[in-house]
């Protein structure tokens, strides 16, 4: 089974049909779909470095164009940090830990006690696109999501060949 | 040509998403299929084609031969798709308050029916579909009434008025009422629905008001609500439709009344109150028609299989009766009807086949190409290939007179996909590879069979199997080899048995209203008493409502044979069981016994007499009432015995075909030239236009005077 450039794009933008989605998400994934769903995402974008990893809606880690580093980049351009390091903390961090701004989001009684949970916004410095909410206890180190292998990724899984990189 | 001396009587109509079916039967039992693409826009011409299509093989002409006819039965896929679609009326919908939700949300299980068990446990792909009413059409009115039928707030009659008129404003086209409870007590609801209706005659407005205990008093409210919503959705719609039909046929000289089949296994005029239950009928047809040849056959116990493109149905018929489920699912919808017990796997002569990519095995389906047959056919567009494929490489199906030589098929084309999609991968020949998938098609069509009837308790040996839908014939040696049946018969109209079936239903409507009695099992004469007094209310009820339907065609309340019938469990079990009452009116304790012997027996039988329970109590769940007219069905052909050799004119010469390993040479012969008592050893192909009947090597058959075929192994 695969699937025209046009249908990925439409998946991408959440307007593809719900047969097709659904035939989608009851199939074996074809093989071309990360090729085919990276070039979608490229297609969006403005800046011209290639994008080697969705990692967010609005966030990817890409091979910078001038110095193939790769980066962890916003949707707008906006280059927060190498891939390896926690891109949280290159952010605009709001930190939601009194009533009053947990009841701005949740009906009052129907929010966390901010003595047990609070809740941590990460934004982008330069467009505002909230990235991740984090949900932990008041003390809680910020969390490193992920540190996918994209090696093993793009050679075992998707077979393809990985995008160059200098550290 | 045969004589024109006998009379055309019959006809069934199968109105499907892509052909339009009709049979007609002669009085001496003659009978020809007539097929025609469907025509969504105007159904009564699709059906008009089919007919002529159909008389052609008798040289007659529609004008001459529709004034004859002297019984019509429709069924058809406009209603299902009309609700799939979402293309019905803009209906109003009037709910306690603080439950406007409710229909939009639906039950869960909504979200995934119809689904294959993979895609069933798989959420991700669980999705709500549209509601028939938006929320913005719907008003909640303060009122209660608890689970025992007690009103506990009164209905506020000022909150009715205006949700009337709010509906009105909001564009409704009709007005639903369900109120909860109502199937216990309906007064709050009648009275809402006498208030709507006052209310839009002083609005002068003039649309349909539904109350959902005027249509289907039954528990569980999901259920009430949906259905009462669907026959304001949908049934007026499908009305005029059906109207269209009926007006075409009168214009071409018809003098019959064109009757509908419903889903509790009878026919219903299309002027019915109650148009919903027509939602599904075309699969009912073949277990309609099962039932009536069984009882020519004298056989009482029959499985009947019909496979067509994209599913395989079974039912089952015990002691000459099939079941009845009362809250089916239909559209993706839970609810409120009596539908004919059936039970489907998706899959099907035209299942796409493929290989799982990790683990290398063989997925059949769950999708089908449908009427594009398969890679065979180049212009069906079609790249994945389908059972169908295998089929014609090995030399089962005819690539040149595939429905009739309407289209050609390209055997290559289905080799080499079969190749490169299967047969390559697996490291095996193409035709290894195409016999490897017909065999697991086999496999999984044999055990489901199997397991529907042991599953219920039965033993294969006492079942007859009967086997059609357009492409059953192709397998029937294949799903019923091993199973042990007492026999196996394919009838030679196998392809048209859905819309033969539909001519042989009773006109008969059938409705039913929850009861809540519990009686212990040494309760007083006066309680047993009390209870059938109960019982007998409620069929008074329903006596009113099927006569009204007859009344409507013209019949006199004389003329209807009402069959009472309930719903029985012992008190405390989940499962009840419907009986047919051994009594006309329950009245006293005498008639108690007679009613909880007669689902003792029945209990005994479904189950184990080991099993009654009868200290447990006994409970009636529902009252049922059928009513039904005399009108004339399909008689069968009665063929003088021909001897065990087929006629010279039959035998078409031989095609390669691949089982087992190997080639070898299948005899063919023309289904329509062999004779009653004609007998044929495999390995043979036995061809029509609309259907192809395989008897591999290892089967024999026989044609019996009905033109019945029977399927042995030999031994």
């Amino acid at each position: 089974m695969s699937y025209t450039n046009e249908q990925v794009a439409h998946l991408v933008e959440g307007s593809l049909d719900w047969e097709t989605t659904f035939r989608m998400l009851s199939m074996p994934k074809d093989n071309s779909r990360f090729e085919q769903y990276v070039a979608a995402l490229q297609a969006k974008v403005s800046f011209k470095d290639r994008i080697v990893l969705p990692l967010a809606p609005h966030m990817y880690i890409v091979q910078s164009a001038k110095t193939k580093q790769w980066l962890i980049k916003c949707d707008c351009g906006h280059e927060f940090c190498d891939y390896k390091e926690n891109w949280k903390l290159h952010a605009a961090i709001y930190v939601r830990d009194t009533e009053e701004a947990m009841t701005e989001v949740y009906p009052k009684l129907m929010a966390p006690d901010t003595q047990w949970q609070v809740y941590r916004e990460y934004y982008c410095p330069t467009c505002g696109t909230l990235h991740d909410v984090e949900a932990p206890t008041p003390w809680y180190p910020v969390i490193h999501d992920f540190e996918p292998d994209i090696e093993a990724f793009y050679k075992e899984w998707v077979h393809l060949p990985v995008p160059e990189r200098v550290d | 040509m045969q004589s024109q001396q006998s009379n055309v009587q019959v006809m069934g109509i199968d109105a499907g998403g892509t052909m339009t079916d009709t049979f007609f039967v002669r009085a001496d039992g003659r009978f020809v299929v007539g097929k025609a693409q469907s025509n969504p826009g105007d159904e009564s011409l699709a059906i008009y084609n089919s007919s002529v299509d159909a008389l052609a093989h008798w040289d007659r002409e529609v004008d001459d031969v529709y004034p004859e006819l002297v019984t019509c039965v429709y069924s058809g896929t406009a209603m299902l798709n009309r609700i799939l679609m979402r293309k019905g009326l803009d209906v109003g919908l009037i709910c306690n308050r603080g439950f406007e939700q409710i229909h939009s949300m639906g039950r869960a299980l909504q979200s995934y029916l119809g689904y294959a068990l993979e895609d069933r446990i798989h959420l991700n792909t669980h999705r709500y579909d549209e509601p028939l009413v938006p929320v913005s059409r719907t008003r909640g009115v303060t009122e209660r009434t608890d689970v025992q039928g007690k009103i506990v707030i009164p209905l506020r009659e000022h909150e009715v008025i205006q949700a009337t008129r709010e509906l009105v404003e909001a564009g409704s086209q009709a007005i639903v009422i369900c109120l909860l409870q109502s199937h216990k007590n309906e007064l709050s609801e009648q009275r809402a629905r006498d208030l709507v209706k006052a209310e839009l005659t002083r609005l002068k407005v003039d649309i349909p008001v539904f109350a959902s205990v005027d249509y289907y008093p039954s528990r569980k409210e999901s259920h009430r609500m949906n259905t009462t919503i669907l026959e304001a959705y949908g049934a007026e719609p499908s009305r005029q439709t059906l109207k269209k039909v009926s007006d075409r046929f009168k214009k071409h000289g018809a003098k019959f009344d064109l009757r509908v089949m419903a889903t509790h296994g009878g026919t219903i005029s299309w002027k019915a109150k109650e148009l919903a239950r027509t939602i599904v009928s075309g699969p009912i047809g073949g277990v309609i028609g099962s039932k009536l040849l069984g009882e020519y056959l004298g056989d009482e116990n029959i499985a009947c299989s019909d496979i067509g493109g994209t599913s395989f149905d079974v039912a089952l018929i015990t002691k000459g009766s099939f079941a009845i489920k009362s809250d089916p699912d239909m559209a993706r919808l839970v609810l409120s009807l009596p539908l004919v017990a059936m039970d489907s796997v998706g899959a099907g002569a035209g299942s796409f086949v493929r290989l799982d990519p990790y683990s290398k095995s063989i997925k059949l389906g769950p999708d089908s190409a449908g009427y594009r047959v398969g890679t065979c056919w180049p212009e069906s567009g079609l790249d994945t290939v389908s059972v169908s494929d295998c089929h014609v490489v090995l030399g089962y199906l005819n690539p040149n007179n595939f429905l009739g030589g309407a289209i050609k098929l390209d055997v290559q084309r289905a080799r080499d996909h079969i190749k490169a999609q299967i047969a390559d991968p697996l490291g095996l020949s193409v035709e290894d590879a195409a016999a490897g998938v017909i065999e697991l098609l086999d496999l999984t069509l044999s055990e489901y069979l199997r397991a529907n009837i042991s599953a219920k308790g039965y033993n294969p040996a006492e079942f007859t199997c009967f086997s059609y839908g357009g492409a059953g014939p192709v397998h029937t040696y294949g799903y019923t080899e091993g199973v042990g049946f007492k026999d196996v018969v394919v009838p030679a109209w196998a392809a048209g048995f859905s819309a033969f079936g539909c001519a042989c239903a009773d006109f008969e409507y059938r409705y039913d209203k929850s009861v809540d009695l519990g009686v212990a099992q040494f309760a007083s004469d006066e309680q047993k008493a009390a209870a059938c007094t109960t019982l007998q209310e409620a069929w008074e009820e329903l006596a009113t409502k099927v006569i009204d339907e007859f009344v409507i065609n013209g019949y006199q309340p004389e003329d209807v044979l009402l069959i009472p019938g309930y719903k029985m469990q012992y008190m405390g079990q989940l499962n009840d069981l419907e009986i047919v009452s051994p009594v006309t009116r329950a009245a006293t304790a005498a008639d108690w016994q007679q009613i909880i012997e007669s689902f003792e027996n029945t209990y005994g039988r479904v189950y184990a007499n080991s099993a009654r329970s009868p200290e447990l109590g006994f409970s009636v769940t529902g009252a049922i009432l059928r009513g039904m007219v005399v009108t004339q069905k399909p008689v069968l052909p009665e063929d003088a015995d021909a001897g065990p050799t087929p006629p010279k004119e039959a035998y078409l010469g031989t095609r390669p075909f691949y089982r087992h390993k190997k080639w070898v040479e299948a005899a063919l012969w023309k289904m329509e030239s062999l004779k009653a008592g004609n007998h044929i050893v495999g390995p043979a192909i036995i061809e029509s236009d609309a259907t192809t009947f395989v008897v591999p090597d290892g089967f024999e058959t026989t044609i019996d005077k009905h033109r019945l075929f029977h399927l042995k192994e030999v031994k």
